[in-house]
């Protein structure tokens, strides 16, 4: 029995291999490939290097501390973020179980293999090469080794246990996303608390990590808690593993966004497009992966960089709309799996371009309300970013929609956002490239005349002028989607 | 009704549909078989301007269905999965079909109680429509197409994934709105059902039509000589 569960695991590793390396995506793009392998090992050696200098950032930071106990107390923010970032993106390691199931391998193997494969999360390695480093320079050249020993099975615990911890919360929350909104006001009032040294979180951290470690026989704890993290993952996996619980029970509004039925035909697809995002996984994750990214604001704009135009006119370009280009850019790859639907009922071609204008606008003057409160830190980014709210309307919007119909590649709803480059081409960076790339070239003329602070007035100006032609551009859009409907409509049909 | 004139479609050099000319006149039921491969699918694609021709045209009462979005309004079709929107309900989905129409929730309603018996799934489930089973989804096609209560009617093998009772009310439904004027253009791999309901088959094959003939007694047996053969 023993040597069957083995060849089960070895069977399924060797065709989760077969499986990646034949999807359709690894076998196109090589350069893509190229370039994301790059951006993942730059990402890894950034860690590294940081997890190396970690000794040197914190005796910087504060003085007068002893570097263990203060790096130890600052772990508890690393776990509270890791989990955050877990929830939100990393991705179970599923093996579509349905062929297995009636074949001779143990069904506990089938739902070990999906778990120990998660071990070799791209999250672990990360926390693994920031730690070491650490580990080594710091902790085994001043600490005994049973010290070291217990210091670093807790670590190694700690990071089994949110990699698990994230497995359970999402096959129990995925219903409520809101969730992570509530996960972030508990993190976030915990830091607050330690920031403002009411209760000093990190303190305890630290105490109690450092108790486990010079009281070896306490590590018990730590393996013990990632054990049953394991068992928890497992047990909810095997409730889960049935067939017919695939199926929702939940009810669902039948009819939602009643309003937009005035509108018509456009109002209608309005309502799918609505509907779309909030009923499947893939684009409903790129729409809160947006919120999430609001927040770069409070990098961007800081009183040193409030009088710097570049940044300034850089952040509006990109944060108030990331909820359109995100969307945007894959405006009929979403609908890539109904597209035939779309050509051959009773749509309008020309409504059809329209709805995607619309909810083109919509998505940006979302993008600006929500970024609105920024401009209580300074009135210029309200005024900025309103320049760039119209150039987004008259020109942005239809860039993109004219790029997108070279993007004729099937994009599966059901998958996970994070690290999924389905139906990314390199079409999609090249978008970028006018939307961005005009207004910045607009800035750099009008700062070499020494005049940064009329780019957004240029801007809004000629947003204005896209927004008078607007009808006109409508019909270019019109056309060049008749032109390339074929082509997107085939490149949809390819599984 | 409909007009083909020297259509040809070319997947990389190989020939996958070449018709010199073929009229649908009004009213007619026609049934498309051939095997795998024989270019039922292309033909009705080609029809529809899902796919671009590589040769000649297809006209639907007098416009080109490639210049003009006007066949829309008096065609209902459903050649496959893809026809569907996966994350609607049943009815969100037919009452969007509907709704392009100009008809208003209660008619789709009405129309379902009328057409109960062919979709049991219950229309107010609450079931996402990639969620249906294949035969469901089918059904499903099948009734978005008749909503629009169209003039010409195309369907890529209706019957498959049916079970025995659908198949046979959608057999007489079929031949219903035949005779209350509706052209029907059908593909299947059935030829019992094709003989018995239409009134022309068009036989394929790779790409081309090897027999036009109206429906009688004989045509089963011939059919059946050139299948086993």
């Amino acid at each position: 029995m023993r040597i069957k569960l083995n060849i089960g695991m070895i069977n399924l590793l060797i065709h989760h291999w077969k499986e990646k390396q034949r999807s359709f995506f690894w076998k196109k793009s090589i350069i893509l490939n190229i370039v994301f392998g790059i951006v993942g090992f730059y990402i890894l050696l950034n860690v590294f290097v940081i997890g190396f200098f970690s000794d040197q950032i914190i005796l910087k930071l504060y003085k007068n501390k002893d570097l263990l106990e203060t790096y130890t107390g600052l772990l508890f923010y690393y776990f509270s973020l890791d989990l955050i970032i877990r929830f939100l993106y990393q991705k179970l390691p599923t093996i579509s179980i349905q062929p297995y199931l009636t074949l001779p391998i143990k069904k506990s193997t089938l739902l070990h293999y999906p778990l120990l494969k998660s071990g070799l999360s791209f999250f672990n390695i990360v926390a693994i090469l920031f730690f070491i480093p650490f580990f080594i320079k710091v902790v085994c050249t001043t600490q005994p080794f049973l010290f070291c020993f217990t210091w670093f099975t807790t670590l190694l615990s700690l990071i089994i246990i949110n990699n698990f911890l994230n497995f359970s919360f999402k096959k129990y929350f995925s219903k409520y996303p809101l969730l992570i909104l509530f996960l972030l006001t508990i993190v976030g009032v915990l830091i607050f608390l330690d920031k403002t040294k009411n209760v000093s979180c990190t303190a305890y951290f630290s105490n109690t990590i450092l108790i486990i470690a010079n009281t070896p026989f306490l590590v018990i704890i730590p393996i013990v808690l990632s054990f049953l993290t394991y068992y928890m993952a497992y047990f909810l996996l095997k409730k889960n593993s049935y067939i017919e619980d695939t199926y929702r029970n939940n009810r669902i509004k039948t009819d939602s966004f009643l309003f937009l039925k005035q509108f018509g035909e456009i109002g209608d697809l309005l309502r799918i497009e609505i509907k779309m995002i909030l009923r499947n996984k893939r684009p409903k994750s790129m729409f809160y992966m947006s919120i999430l990214l609001l927040f770069y604001g409070f990098i961007f704009y800081q009183n040193k960089t409030l009088d710097n135009y570049m940044i300034l006119i850089f952040t509006g370009l990109f944060l108030p709309s990331l909820f359109a280009i995100n969307h945007g850019q894959f405006f009929f790859s979403w609908e890539s799996s109904f597209f035939d639907s779309y050509l051959t009922n009773k749509i309008a071609i020309s409504n059809y371009i329209k709805s995607k204008y619309l909810f083109y606008l919509i998505l940006s003057i979302l993008g600006y309300v929500l970024t609105l409160p920024y401009a209580i830190i300074s009135y210029k980014i309200g005024i900025i970013n309103g320049a760039i709210l119209l150039f987004n309307i008259g020109i942005s919007s239809i860039i993109i929609i004219f790029f997108c119909t070279y993007n004729a590649e099937r994009i599966n709803l059901g998958k996970i956002q994070f690290m999924n480059y389905e139906g990314t081409g390199l079409g999609q960076f090249l978008l970028l490239v006018p939307i961005i790339g005009i207004p910045m070239l607009i800035y750099y003329i009008f700062k070499i005349f020494n005049i940064p602070q009329y780019t957004y007035y240029a801007l809004g100006g000629i947003g204005i002028i896209g927004i008078a032609f607007n009808k006109y551009l409508l019909q270019i859009l019109i056309k060049q989607f008749k032109k390339r409907k074929y082509k997107m409509a085939l490149g949809f049909r390819q599984k | 009704m409909i007009e083909i004139v020297n259509l040809e479609k070319v997947y990389k050099k190989k020939i996958a549909l070449s018709i010199t000319e073929l009229i649908i006149r009004e009213n007619e039921f026609i049934g498309l078989v051939g095997n795998n491969g024989a270019g039922k699918t292309t033909l009705l694609s080609l029809i529809l301007d899902l796919i671009e021709p590589t040769k000649g045209y297809v006209k639907s009462k007098e416009t080109l269905v490639s210049e003009s979005d006007d066949w829309k309004n008096y065609t209902g079709s459903y050649l496959n999965e893809g026809f569907l929107i996966p994350f609607l309900t049943p009815f969100e989905f037919l009452a969007f079909i509907g709704n392009l129409h100009g008809k208003k929730n209660e008619e789709v309603k009405s129309f379902l109680n009328e057409n109960s018996l062919f979709f049991t799934e219950e229309f107010s489930s609450t079931k996402y429509i990639r969620e249906l089973s294949a035969g469901n989804k089918n059904k499903l096609g099948i009734l978005a197409s008749f909503i629009s209560e169209p003039e010409i009617l195309l369907l890529d093998e209706p019957f498959s994934n049916l079970d025995p009772s659908s198949q046979s009310w959608l057999k007489s439904k079929l031949k219903k709105l035949n005779e209350e004027g509706v052209t029907i253009l059908i593909s299947s791999h059935d030829l019992k059902h094709v003989t018995e309901i239409c009134n022309r088959i068009l036989l394929l094959e790779k790409g081309i039509i090897i027999k036009d003939n109206n429906t009688n007694t004989e045509t089963l047996v011939e059919l059946e000589r050139y299948f086993n053969k």
